[in-house]
């Protein structure tokens, strides 16, 4: 499952259960939609409650990177479990990963663009 | 400990999930660790949805089949489809290569069932479908305990 929510042009995708394959086409447009819509600058994603993940993960974040792409949006991948970030540092993700709270990483993604 | 056990499903998606459930459940009684048991399932996870959506193309008839044998602390797997095959099996292995780059497929599957397993072999035929074969040793949770 995946919820959805934007704070300050930041969109925190928070998943749970486990993102397979089906899930990820569940999800897919969905979160495209709003990155589209809501004029985002930023996307974390916070795994703390997701129990599995297999490479239809990867494909999900790196497509949703590429729609962000033009905004020069950034990605945080928040709390993976330990199997989740070995399958993201082989994707060459693992530069994106952040341990803590969604709040501390939100501070991150602001204070990175603001001094742009 | 000795077991042995054979499941076929139709290329759908939702039967993945099935997939993993059985093969954990499977796997329980050799006492391997969280980290043993949620990689061992990424493994079941790539092959399966390998077989389904690349060897049938999610043609919702044709059959998927896991055979698993546990001979002590290991399980040697395969994975079978009798679909597509694959045109080049050394090229398919190299991360991030895809046939299906429009499906948001990273390439990365066979990647990670290397990592994720002792051994993997990968047998094919164009036109006549896909063997991939895994071994994985676990270390039971008591031994490790005690060994400490
Ligand atoms: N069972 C199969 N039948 C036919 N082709 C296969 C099969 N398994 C893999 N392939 C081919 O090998 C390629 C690489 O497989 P791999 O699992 O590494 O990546 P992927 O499935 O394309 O992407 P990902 O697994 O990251 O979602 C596939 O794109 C496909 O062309
Ligand atoms: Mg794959």
């Amino acid at each position: 499952m995946a919820e959805i929510n934007q704070i300050d042009g930041i969109m925190v995708v928070t998943l749970s259960g486990e993102l397979d394959n089906l899930e990820a086409n569940k999800i897919r447009s969905t979160i495209s939609s709003s990155i589209f819509t809501g004029k985002i600058r930023g996307i974390v994603w916070d795994l703390s409650r997701l129990g599995f993940m297999d490479s239809a993960g990867i494909g999900l974040i790196l497509g949703r990177m590429r729609d962000l792409a033009p905004y020069n949006g950034e990605t945080i991948i928040l709390n993976p479990s330990a199997t989740m970030e070995k399958i993201f540092s082989f994707s060459g993700l693992g530069p994106n990963i952040r341990r803590g709270s969604v709040d501390s990483v939100i501070g991150e993604i602001g204070g990175v663009l603001y001094e742009k | 400990m000795r077991n042995e056990m054979t499941l076929s499903f139709v290329a759908i998606e939702e039967n993945e999930a099935l997939a993993r459930m059985a093969m954990t459940c499977f796997i329980t009684p050799l006492d391997p660790t969280l980290e043993e048991i949620s990689e061992f399932k990424t493994i079941v996870s790539e092959a399966v949805t390998n077989a389904i959506i690349h060897g049938y193309n999610c043609d919702g008839k044709s059959l998927v089949t896991i055979h698993a044998v546990i001979d002590d602390n290991k399980i040697i797997m395969t994975v079978e489809d009798q679909g597509e095959g694959i045109f080049d099996v050394e090229q398919a292995m190299e991360p991030m290569f895809t046939t299906k780059p429009l499906l948001e497929r990273s390439g990365m599957g066979f990647t990670i069932m290397e990592s994720f397993s002792d051994s993997l072999s990968v047998e094919s035929m164009l036109g006549s479908g896909t063997v991939v074969r895994f071994e994985k040793t676990f270390s039971p949770v008591t031994e490790v305990s005690r060994m400490r």
